[in-house]
This record gives C-alpha cells, sequence and structure tokens, in this order.
C-alpha cells in the first residue's frame, strides 16, 4: 500500500500558514529594499552644481530699498526706459506700455511685433527696437516711421537716445549702430578693428545693451568678455573695465553683464543673469553697492525658469534710472517691476 | 510515434477540454484583435524631453547599466562658444585651464579646443560622459542651454519599464517612435 | 536631422561617405531654413572658418531586428514542439536552451520577454493611450497558442529565464507535495499582482523584480543580482523554482496546457507499468495511475470534499473582493502619481528648501506648480484601484478556491504520465521508459517482457 499523498485539512492550513509566512517574510524584505534604495537615492544629489556663498548677498552692501512693486502691464516684458517726466516706458510682446512710478497704466502704444527694446529721446519721441528693425513714435502714440532693417541676422536688444544719434544694440551682428534721426546708419561701433584698438563685442546670447553717460559717451556692455566698454560716439574705444568672478565685486558666469544703464551722477548701473543682480559700479569701474541680489529675484534665479518665450530667451533683468535716481528692476521671468530708492545713510 | 487515444469513457471530460480550448483560443484571438488595434506604429524609445529636465542627477545613478545609456549632449548651434564656460568649468574657477580643480565634470568627459580667440569648442567624450547633468545645470544657470541630456540608442538597452524613468521626479521621460528617437534642442533654453 | 537618425542606423561599406555627404547637405539646408532665422545666430569665426558640427544621433535598433526576434521565437517554438513530440530528443532540447539561453538572454538581454510582456497587454487593454509594440503582442500570444495545442513547448526550450535554470539543475530534490501544492498558488497570485499594476499604470512589476535579467544584462541593482544568484543556487537543488513557483506567464501557459489537444506521453506507445519512470522527473510533475475510490464510504467522504470545494469557491471570491476593495486605497500608493500627491498633501505646509535640491526636493516643487492637475490624475488612478483590487481579490479567492477543488477532485488515470499542466516537456523522462529505448534501438525488443493488452 502506497503511502498516501494526501493531506489532512489540519495538515494542509498548518503547512499552508507556515509557508504564507515565508513568502511575507520573503516579499517584505523585498519592500524594504526597495524603499531603502528608493530613500537613499531620493536624499541627495551626489553631482549637485553649488554656488557656494555666492547666492547670499551680504546685506550691509545692500544700499537700496524696495519703494514699490507692481506688474508690468504688458506680457513678454523685455526692457525699462524712461521718458520725459519720468513716464516709465517699457517694451513688450504686444505694445510698449507706460506707466507711472506707482505703476498705474497712462498710455499704451500697441504694435504689430514683440519689441525687444525701447528708448525715449528728451523731445519725447519713443524709439521701439522690434527684433530686426526700429520704429518710431511720437509722446502721443502716434507712429511715426518704421526704420529699415540694417540687414541679416539682425537681433535688437537695446536702444539709447543721445544727441549725435539713436544708438540700436545689434545683439545678432555683435555692433552697435549709430542712427541719424532720419533712421540711416550712419555709424557702426564695437565691431572688430585692429587698426581701431577695438577688441570687438563678445555677445553669446541676446543681450547687448547701450546707455549714454553725461559726458556723451556710450556704454555697451561686453557679455563674453565680462566687461563695460565705454566708446566715444564714432567708435573709438575710451576704456574697458569688468572683472570675471562670482563674487559680488565682478560679473558672475559666461556672459555678463547684460545691461548697462548712468546714473545722473555718471555711477554705472549693471544687471547680471544666472545670479540675478542689480549693482552700482562707479564711475571708473569700481564696485559701489548692491542695489538687489539673487534674493530679491527667486524665481529668476531659479534655473531653467520659465521659457514661454518664443526666441529661447533665459529670464534675465534690465534696469533703469530716473532723474532722481530712482532705480527700476525689470524681471523679464515674472514680469514684475520694481521701484527701488536709496536707503537713508546711516 | 504517439499511441492511439485510449477508448475510456472520458468523452465527457474531453468534450470538456474541447470547449475549454476553443472558448480559450477565442479569448485569445479576442485579446489579440482588441490590442492589436491598440498596437501598430514604430516601436517606441525611451527619451528624456529637455524642457522638463531639472538635472536631478538620478540618471546617473538610475540605469541598469552600470554606465549609464543617459549621456550629455552638446547642440553647437546653440552654443556661445564661450571662454569661461560655466558648463566646462566651477562657478568661480582658479584659472581657465584644464585642472580638475577647476572643471566641473567629475569623469573629465567634456573637452575644450581652440577655436579663435575668444571662442572655444567644447565637446563631449561619451565614452567618460557617466551623464549626472552637472554641465547641463551650469550651461542651463548661466549660459544658453546647449548642453543637454538624452538617452543614447547605441547604449541604451530600451527596457520594458526604464528604470530612470520611475526615478525621474518631474516625468521628463517618454516613449517616443524608434525612427526618430531624439528630443534635440533646437533653440537656447527653447525647444 | 531627424532623417539622419535613420541612415546611421543602416550599415554597408560606403556608408560612412554617404552619410558624410548627406550630413553637409543637411547642414547647408538646415543654416538656410527659417529654423535658424528664429535662433539667435551662433558666432560668425571669421578668422579660422571653423564649421560648427552636428549632433550625433546614433539610432536605435532597427525595425527589422525587431520582427526578426518574433521570427527567431516562432521557429525556437517549431523546433521546441519537433524535438518534444517527433525527435522526442532531450540532447537536441538541451541545444534549443542553449542557444535561447543566449540569443533571447544574453544577446536580447532578456527583454522584451514573455512573462513581461503579459504587463504591456493588460496596460494596453486598459490604456487606450497606450502603444503596445508588436513584438511584445507577439511574445505574448504566440507560446500562448502553441501552449493551448501542444502543451508548454515555450518553457522546454525557447524561455531563456527555463534554459536558464533547466541547464543548471543538477542534483534535483524532491519538493515534498504539500509544499508544491502551497507554493503552486504563487504563480497566479503573482500574475493577479502583476496585471493589476501593470494595467493601473503603476509598475512592471514582473520587470523590475526579475530575478535572472540582471545576470543576463551582467549589470543591475545589487538586491536583484543578490536574488540572481540565490535562485541560480537554488536551481541546482530544486528544479525550475522560478518556473514553478513564481513565473506568472507559467501560470497562463499551464491553464492552456491543461485544455490542450496535443500532450506529452512518457511511452512511445502503450504504458507496461513497469514503474520505471514514476520519480523520473525532476520537477514534480509526473502522476501515477488512479482510479476513483469504490467504497461507498470514500465514494461518499470524496463526494463531501467535493461539495464543500464547490461551496466554497464562490464564497472565496467575494471574501477576495471584499478584502480587495478594502486595500484599494492603501494599493493605490503603489501608484507613483498617487503616492506624489498624497506626499504633497502631507507637506503642504513645508518650506521650500534652499540650496542644492535633491530629487524628491524637485518632484515636490514640480507637485506643487500644478497641484490641480496632479490631484486630478491621482484620482483617476485611484478610481482604477478601486475597480482592480476587488477583481484581484475575486481572483485570489477564485485561485485558492480552485486549487482545493483541484484536490478534491479525482482524476482516472491508467498510465504513468506527466501533469497537463506543470510538465514542461523537457524530455528527460522519455529514456526511462523501455519502449522509448526499444524505439531508439539501445535494447532489443526481445529482451522486454510481452505487452500485456491495452487497458481498457
Amino acid at each position: 500500500m502506497k503511502p498516501s499523498n494526501r493531506l489532512t485539512r489540519r495538515q494542509f492550513l498548518r503547512r499552508g500558514a507556515l509557508g504564507s509566512g515565508w513568502v511575507a517574510v520573503a516579499g517584505a524584505a523585498l519592500t524594504a529594499s526597495r524603499g531603502r534604495g528608493r530613500a537613499a537615492a531620493a536624499d541627495a544629489n551626489p553631482f549637485a552644481y553649488d554656488l557656494g556663498n555666492a547666492a547670499h548677498t551680504d546685506p550691509k552692501l545692500i544700499h537700496y530699498e524696495t519703494a514699490a512693486a507692481f506688474a508690468s502691464g504688458v506680457g513678454d516684458a523685455r526692457r525699462l526706459a524712461f521718458g520725459p517726466g519720468d513716464r516709465l516706458h517699457v517694451a513688450g510682446k504686444t505694445a510698449i506700455t507706460i506707466l507711472d512710478l506707482r505703476g498705474a497704466k497712462l498710455q499704451e502704444i500697441p504694435l504689430a511685433a514683440p519689441a525687444r527694446c525701447v528708448a525715449v529721446g528728451p523731445d519725447g519721441m519713443i524709439y521701439a527696437g522690434l527684433r530686426d528693425h526700429v520704429e518710431v513714435f511720437d509722446a502721443s502714440g502716434r507712429k511715426l516711421a518704421s526704420w529699415e532693417s540694417p540687414g541679416k541676422k539682425v537681433w535688437l536688444s537695446g536702444l539709447a537716445v543721445g544727441e549725435k544719434g539713436i544708438f540700436a544694440a545689434d545683439a545678432g551682428n555683435r555692433v552697435v549702430l549709430r542712427y541719424d534721426p532720419a533712421g540711416k546708419v550712419t555709424a557702426r561701433i564695437g565691431e572688430r578693428n585692429k587698426q581701431r584698438n577695438v577688441p570687438g563685442l563678445i555677445v553669446p546670447s541676446p543681450y547687448l545693451d547701450v546707455a549714454l553717460g553725461p559726458d556723451g559717451l556710450l556704454r555697451v556692455n561686453n557679455p563674453g568678455r565680462h566687461c563695460i566698454d565705454i566708446y566715444t560716439p564714432d567708435g573709438d574705444l575710451e576704456l574697458s573695465w569688468g572683472k570675471p568672478t562670482a563674487a559680488i565685486e565682478g560679473f558672475c558666469g559666461c556672459c555678463n553683464p547684460i545691461a548697462i544703464e548712468v546714473l545722473p551722477d555718471g555711477r554705472h548701473l549693471t544687471c547680471e543673469k544666472g545670479l540675478p543682480r542689480v549693482k552700482v559700479y562707479s564711475a571708473t569701474g569700481q564696485f559701489d553697492c548692491v542695489v538687489a541680489g539673487p534674493e530679491s529675484f527667486p524665481e529668476n534665479a531659479k534655473t531653467g525658469s520659465i521659457s514661454d518665450k518664443s526666441d529661447g530667451v533665459l529670464g534675465g533683468l534690465d534696469a533703469a534710472v530716473d532723474s532722481q535716481g530712482r532705480i527700476c528692476t525689470l524681471d523679464l521671468v515674472t514680469g514684475r517691476v520694481a521701484v527701488m530708492k536709496a536707503k537713508a545713510k546711516v | 510515434m504517439n499511441p492511439p487515444i485510449p477508448q475510456f469513457p472520458r468523452s465527457r471530460r474531453q468534450f470538456l477540454r474541447d470547449g475549454a480550448r476553443a472558448a480559450a483560443l477565442t479569448g485569445l484571438g479576442g485579446l489579440f484583435a482588441l490590442t492589436a488595434e491598440r498596437a501598430g506604429g514604430r516601436p517606441r524609445v525611451w527619451q528624456i524631453d529637455p524642457q522638463k529636465c531639472v538635472r536631478c542627477g538620478n540618471c546617473a545613478t538610475h540605469c541598469v547599466l552600470e554606465q549609464s545609456a543617459v549621456k550629455c549632449v552638446h547642440a553647437h548651434a546653440i552654443c556661445g562658444y564661450c571662454q569661461l564656460c560655466t558648463g566646462y568649468f566651477e562657478p568661480e574657477p582658479n584659472e581657465l585651464n584644464t585642472a580638475a580643480e577647476n572643471c566641473l565634470c567629475p569623469t573629465a568627459a567634456i573637452k575644450r579646443t581652440y577655436v579663435e580667440d575668444p571662442y572655444y569648442e567644447y565637446s563631449i567624450d561619451e565614452g567618460l560622459c557617466i551623464g549626472c547633468a552637472k554641465c547641463v545645470e551650469g550651461c542651463n544657470r548661466f549660459g544658453n542651454g546647449s548642453l543637454f541630456l538624452q538617452v543614447r540608442h547605441d547604449r541604451c538597452l530600451n527596457c520594458n519599464e526604464c528604470a530612470i524613468s520611475k526615478a525621474c521626479p518631474v516625468d521628463a521621460f517618454q516613449r517616443i517612435p524608434a525612427d526618430h528617437p531624439y528630443l534635440l534642442k533646437t533653440m537656447a533654453h527653447g525647444a | 536631422m531627424k532623417a539622419l537618425a535613420e541612415i546611421r542606423g543602416s550599415g554597408g561599406r560606403f556608408a560612412g561617405l554617404t552619410r558624410a555627404v548627406v550630413a553637409l547637405v543637411l547642414l547647408c539646408l538646415a543654416t538656410l531654413s527659417s529654423l535658424a532665422e528664429q535662433r539667435f545666430p551662433p558666432p560668425d569665426f571669421v578668422e579660422t572658418n571653423h564649421q560648427i558640427p552636428a549632433t550625433a544621433t546614433p539610432g536605435a535598433r532597427a525595425l527589422w531586428l525587431q520582427y526578426g526576434d518574433i521570427v527567431v521565437l516562432a521557429a525556437a517554438l517549431g523546433v521546441a514542439l519537433w524535438l518534444i513530440y517527433r525527435r522526442r530528443s532531450r540532447p537536441g532540447l538541451v541545444w534549443l536552451s542553449l542557444f535561447s539561453m543566449a540569443y533571447f538572454g544574453f544577446y536580447r538581454n532578456g527583454c522584451i520577454c514573455s512573462i513581461g510582456s503579459l504587463q504591456n497587454v493588460s496596460l494596453a487593454l486598459a490604456d487606450p493611450s497606450y502603444s503596445i509594440s508588436w513584438t511584445a503582442l507577439a511574445f505574448f500570444v504566440l507560446p500562448l497558442a502553441v501552449a493551448l495545442f501542444s502543451g508548454r513547448a515555450f518553457c522546454a526550450g525557447v524561455c531563456p529565464h527555463g534554459a536558464l535554470q533547466d541547464l543548471l539543475l543538477l542534483k534535483p530534490l524532491k519538493v515534498p507535495a504539500w509544499l508544491e501544492h502551497g507554493l503552486g498558488i504563487l504563480p497566479f497570485v503573482y500574475l493577479g499582482i502583476g496585471v493589476l499594476l501593470a494595467a493601473t499604470g503603476s509598475l512592471f512589476v514582473i520587470c523590475e523584480y526579475d530575478p535572472f535579467i540582471p545576470i543576463f544584462r551582467l549589470s543591475g541593482r545589487a538586491v536583484m543580482v543578490g536574488a540572481g544568484a540565490g535562485f541560480v543556487l537554488l536551481s541546482v537543488f530544486v528544479g525550475r523554482p522560478y518556473c514553478r513557483f513564481l513565473c506568472p506567464y507559467g501560470a497562463l501557459l499551464k491553464l492552456g496546457a491543461i485544455v490542450a489537444k496535443g500532450r506529452v506521453r512518457v511511452t512511445p506507445d502503450t504504458c507496461t507499468q513497469c514503474r520505471l519512470c514514476e520519480h523520473s522527473c525532476p520537477f514534480g510533475a509526473m502522476r501515477e495511475p488512479e482510479s476513483p475510490p469504490v467504497t461507498p464510504a470514500a465514494l461518499a467522504g470524496g463526494r463531501r470534499r467535493l461539495a464543500l470545494a464547490l461551496v466554497l469557491v464562490p464564497v472565496l471570491i467575494l471574501a477576495g473582493a471584499g478584502l480587495g476593495s478594502r486595500l484599494a486605497n492603501r494599493a493605490s500608493l503603489l501608484n507613483p502619481t498617487v503616492a506624489l500627491a498624497a506626499r504633497l498633501s502631507r507637506e503642504a505646509a513645508a518650506p521650500v528648501p534652499t540650496g542644492p535640491l535633491s530629487p524628491d526636493d524637485f518632484a515636490l516643487a514640480r507637485a506643487r506648480e500644478n497641484p490641480r492637475a496632479l490631484t486630478a490624475d491621482a484620482t483617476a488612478a485611484q478610481r482604477r484601484f478601486a475597480i482592480g483590487t476587488p477583481l484581484f481579490g475575486g481572483w485570489l479567492g477564485l485561485v485558492v478556491g480552485a486549487k482545493l477543488l483541484s484536490l478534491a477532485l479525482h482524476r482516472r488515470r491508467s498510465d504513468y504520465e506527466p501533469d497537463r499542466g506543470s510538465c514542461f516537456g523537457c524530455a528527460r523522462c522519455f529514456e526511462f521508459c523501455p519502449n522509448e529505448l526499444v524505439r531508439r534501438g539501445l535494447t532489443p525488443a526481445a529482451a522486454l517482457p510481452a505487452l500485456p493488452t491495452p487497458r481498457t
């Protein structure tokens, strides 16, 4: 008689319970290992990009405080400029918006294409830099002219109006064009020229800006060389100052500064991207103070932040200064304008 | 040679078995038809959407292969060719040379070649790259964003469920048709 | 540039030159195209006239190679069938197993495999937006179709996992019957879990916990490599442990083989009841002749057991479904979207961390950007689990009930033959039969006792 293969019910249940117990132990071990592996991976990034202390600004160096903050009033705001009467002009996707310093919209000049830069002459004439050409409006917003595009690869990213003409910063061709009031190009400034000892503008990304100082000289940012070039309106290079460093007194990253303005007393105002900072330098390029550090632009400081801009431009900042020395900063990522006034000296 | 089926009165069982088999075959056929309706198109492969990637570093550590199939890729047309490349150098290099203390890449996979003053070309040696995205982070923060991570299909095994895609915190992995297996950037900081 | 990917995939002697020419043409076209106008222009290399290189795009595995895998699978299945039923050759199956291990295992790295393909099919059925490849579908359907006609020929020599375990079996131990029955439920449980987690779009658990893939790939997580080593060691002593006690696709093949038309017979002609093959199967698949109980007491006892089992089946199904629906919320946390949504609601008030962010921080930050969309996705996933877990629970109940039912049923068997569902077709038992030895010409027919008349 062959031993029966069959189990009694009790045997089956007991052994089944034992077996289930073992399976449960094994399953628990596997799940625990899975959980632990996941937790370890989620804890830290061993390849994190560390900026160290550069992201924090020493509060003693910040000499400005926010007096007002408001939305720019137009989508994809790129540049700021002050006009007569300290009216703030904002170049945006659909229009040039004119605001007062409390943020109230005074006027809007609709445009056919996005404006990348704007400048206002002392006579109230508004020059809007669209991507490849300049359009001229009068103070009431009536379109007066649309200048011819200077050629191929034009990417206008900065405008300044002076006595000797209207200066347009063409980032695409790495040159500053001098226009006469009729719209004719009368000079090309900043182009590489060995005879004139001009090393040339190095512009890796579309952030070329131009500003005129009270001494009549042009300031142009040279982002690839981390410096500010000072030219005569005819194109002679007078002075170049600036150094590459992530520390507060220099220009961080690979291509900074991205915007340049001149304060009424001749000091320079610069903006940087990557570590968004707005700083003041002396007339000869010595570091003076910080207007706003990366802490003031939290969304802008996040890498790879909002890219709804169709031309692939990363965030960035712009700044403008009015006749009273008040500084307005524009955050390209959030579209917010902040009016900064100097802190009372302690 | 198989023996003849025994003449056992198991016709009921045989009938049940035949019926079950027919039902199973019908079921299988139906399943096949239903799934085939959704099948088709090219086979799919895994790829990273560079717009979504946040450079978390998981690509280097979660691939089932020892050396990750994800590599950094350079879109040279977007690059600014900067002398001080923030994808190559540490945020504050002591000097602009190839010393390891100044370089960002943990495996020295990114090579710097002089073109003309002051332009340098940067290229990735895929044999050394581990896909950690440190250079991608530096490039996207300060620069034009011409460096980005992509799954390299001469290395990827195309697992049924990509282990990196499961670990990706922002769901940047997609299954895209194998005949266009890359999502390359064509514009700085944009698509 | 996208056409480059296709061109680079092809071979040929002048492929390099062709590629370079096409690349140059495409580069010129690209620079002239409107795309370049929208992009900020790169620097002008006036001194050296340096050309900006294009990004290399090495192509994915060619399509014809993928379809080639299906052809190889079909051919291997055909060869396996021929080896089991016509040639009845164990050495042939060993060679086939080696080939399958080399091709499907080490060359294809074990992916895509039939075991994992059931997850692809489950997901494709549950999610209309999931696109399944023809390869995955073929790998699912072909071995099952073969099983419905001729048993588990796939397991015999085509599946690389099975081949690996089978070739390593050196000193088989007998697994006691109670353990065999108990663990025999596990493949069906694993099948249910795999289908549930795949159909809800949560994860491919079979792929993640496959112990042999790290061996084929020669790399993997430490835990899984360890598990693989453990299974390999176990395979030396216990025949085909993964196949018998875990493989979810094997559960489907078993069901198919039970209703199959053809079956493996130990003897090439009539069984003489010599009992030489009784303990020949290393996988515990050999069954002895059985007849129904003759005494009225035993018959009544058997009928009572059968009635109890029949009654238990629906009870177990309902109980399982009930239990499953209770566990729906806990189970849904296995879905990464649901887990992230739960984390978001837990850590809604947590401050935003500064400094370098960990991957978990990134996940939470992304969740915070669009909480409504995440919650909507998580709710949809939980709804899928609410449907799936009772079904899974009911399935568990059905599996346990079916096992009890099968223990209560009597088979009528006159010969020693392998169990339809459990037999892998490995052809080991053939050479134990004297009739087989006669067929092979190894024993003269005269040496055998006279064949009795066939039993009725």
